[in-house]
């Protein structure tokens, strides 16, 4: 996407030290290829070159980047500075090595391919690092990912955690990813008439129907917070021990503050999907751990538990 | 001198002078001092000696933020005490890559599929010639990124000691190797302080990693990273002690669900009305209970006694 506003000058120098390389290699090509290709306007990739076709150093003060504009098309010169590419920093081999890797483990991915001769010669560059990515994904992953490649739909048998039963919906998938540790599919539920995510572990079983749907591009949805944000989802204010907290930690906080009086106690504010969900959160956390409020949440963990206790004697009877 | 020749008449922008500044320290076959840095870059460097310092200083600091390797040293000799500047060309260049078309398209691929921090993937594709539109996927995956991780993924390639913060303790870690698993970051390494193999999550690394000296350890030949903790977190735990194995009754509503997080091989029973018995191991309590009441009123543990009584007593502490 194209920026609008003044640029700061280490992004720009930053551009400039990949675009002298890059024209170099090319020698001429047009202005609008050059643009598209750095993702930046026309107007900011002929500033910079301007920029560039002023700097020099004595003796050769004028022809250090010997680089003009004719009729659209960027012309270059014989190089003398800056005819590679400055060396990747420790963010950028970070992230191209953890991308390129989490892609290999992903559906449909080709270990032979050529992203795996990429991040060979990668790693070889950077130095060898012991950087494993797992992406362990359940049994039908595959098969929803190559559904949302043709866009067929699927029936399927979908265990909704918010209600506790398994019911049967038809969807169309659209794309699949994965996130903190789930996979999901972005689909049209045929049921709601719109877009929603399902996790994939928690569909129990999956259908062709024969349908193909029309393609349609999808957005993902924002990483980690994703259905935190929504304004409309309620929010529980709990007290949990500290040594507790692990149990949260995999969930969106809004916020977390220590207790004044008791040290060992903190304050959590979080989103809560569904009070099945909270049910089974205040179960794990135990008695020392409470709901502050909202009031009707304070005592549903004691009622949970009578819940869970009724079984425990029913099961002992039968056994 | 030739260049005295060429005295500009109109002071420099910043960028053009970080350019030219970036360029003379690649070029010079001498470490330079700022004095003779800023005749090179004549009338470029205000007259004023404070306020050329600043310049400078701001120009040097520009070039680090955004990966150029400045090497400096202190001079002897008839100019003792200056500090002199120049770039190692070798040290500068993206070298040995040599990435053909389709191999910059996979990776170009990767970066669009797999969302860890966008920026950087896409100042390094950039460096490496791919560019232009990101092309979208229908299969994606979310990485997270700490700040700790490009540092500690260096120091595990130049097998460099790392130091860092964690739960209010400073730890002193001969890095491994990093590890993804579950949605987190997992550094393991030789703890100097422990004296043996430790794991420590990422996000819970407080405040900057330093990375020591390259080539301050050598890592064990038969280190194995997904063999250090077993991926079953009802599997964390003191490896000496007795594994326990439970018997859990699973309601029909949750039978496949369950069958298919344990394995078909640890459904011992299946009942008439749907339910089923899974034995399943037990060495962490905490992770056990925590897993078994995941599952609220669809499970109960039906053996061994004692493991059940904990649960159950656990539960009414709740009930009050």
């Amino acid at each position: 996407m194209p920026r609008h506003g003044p640029r700061p000058a280490p992004e720009r120098l930053k551009r400039l030290l990949v675009m002298l390389p890059w024209l170099m290699e090319r020698g001429e090509v047009p202005i609008a290829e050059m643009a598209a290709h750095f993702s930046i306007t026309e107007a900011d990739a002929t500033l910079d070159l301007e920029l560039a076709s002023m700097c020099g150093l004595p003796p050769f003060v004028d022809e250090m980047i010997d680089v003009f504009i004719d009729e659209g098309v960027v012309y270059t010169g014989i190089p003398r500075v800056f005819t590679k590419p400055l060396r990747l920093t420790a963010p950028e081999g970070f992230a191209l090595l953890t991308a390129g890797r989490a892609a290999m483990v992903l559906p449909g991915a080709e270990p032979e391919g050529p992203l795996g001769r990429a991040l060979d010669k990668l790693a070889a560059a950077l130095g060898e690092d012991g950087v494993v990515v797992e992406l362990e994904r359940p049994p039908l992953a595959d098969m929803v990912a190559r559904a949302a490649l043709t866009s067929s739909r699927l029936d399927i048998t979908y265990w909704t955690p918010a209600r506790d039963e398994a019911n049967v919906r038809q969807i169309t998938p659209r794309a699949v990813f994965a996130d903190g540790g789930h996979w999901y599919v972005l689909a049209d539920d045929q049921r709601s008439g719109s877009e929603r995510s399902f996790r994939i572990d928690r569909i129990l079983d999956a259908r062709e129907t024969g349908v193909v749907d029309a393609p349609r591009d999808v957005r993902l949805p924002d990483a980690n917070r994703w259905f935190a944000d929504d304004a409309d989802i309620e929010r529980v204010t709990l007290r949990v021990p500290a040594e507790l907290l692990w149990m949260i930690e995999r969930y969106p906080i809004d916020s977390r503050t220590p207790d004044k009086r008791d040290s060992a106690m903190v304050t959590v504010v979080m989103p809560v999907v569904s009070e099945q969900w909270l049910e089974r959160l205040v179960l794990r956390l135990g008695q020392r751990a409470s709901v502050v409020a909202p009031e009707r949440w304070i005592t549903l963990a004691a009622r949970a538990a009578r819940g869970v206790l009724d079984r425990y004697e029913s099961i002992s009877r039968d056994s | 001198m030739q260049y005295c020749l060429y005295a500009r008449v109109r002071m420099a922008e910043p960028l053009e002078r970080m350019t030219n500044l970036l360029a003379l320290l690649l070029e010079t076959k001498v470490p330079l001092s700022l004095q003779q840095i800023v005749t090179e870059l004549d009338g470029q460097y205000p007259v004023n000696t404070q306020a050329q310092r600043g310049a400078f200083e701001r120009d040097k600091a520009v070039l680090r933020e955004i990966g150029v390797p400045i090497d400096q040293m202190v001079l002897a000799g008839d100019r003792a005490g200056q500090t002199a500047y120049w770039i190692d060309r070798h040290r500068y260049e993206l070298a040995g890559l040599d990435l053909s078309d389709d191999e910059r398209r996979a990776l170009q691929m990767a970066v669009a599929a797999v969302r860890t921090d966008e920026t950087w993937g896409r100042e390094g594709l950039l460096k490496l010639g791919a560019g232009g539109e990101r092309p979208s996927r229908a299969v994606a995956a979310t990485v997270p990124t700490f700040e700790a991780l490009p540092p500690l993924r260096e120091a595990v390639a130049n097998k460099a000691t790392v130091r860092f913060g964690y739960r209010d303790v400073d730890r002193e870690l001969d890095p491994y190797g990093l590890l993804l698993r579950d949605g987190y970051w997992y550094v393991i390494g030789h703890d100097h302080a422990h004296r043996q193999v430790r794991t420590y999550r990422v996000d819970r690394i407080a405040g900057k990693v330093t990375v020591g000296e390259a080539g301050s350890f050598v890592r064990p030949a038969d280190f194995d990273i997904r063999a250090v903790f077993p991926s079953d977190p009802k599997l964390l735990g003191e490896p000496e002690s007795e594994i326990t194995r439970a018997t859990v009754r699973i309601d029909p509503i949750r039978a496949t669900l369950v069958a298919r997080e344990v394995g078909d091989d640890a459904v011992v029973a299946r009942h008439p009305d749907g339910s089923i018995d899974v034995e399943v191991p037990c060495v962490n309590r905490d992770a056990f209970r925590s897993w078994v009441l995941g599952l609220t009123s669809h499970a109960v543990v039906v053996e061994p006694a004692d493991l059940r009584a904990e649960i159950v007593d656990w539960l009414q502490g709740v009930a009050g």
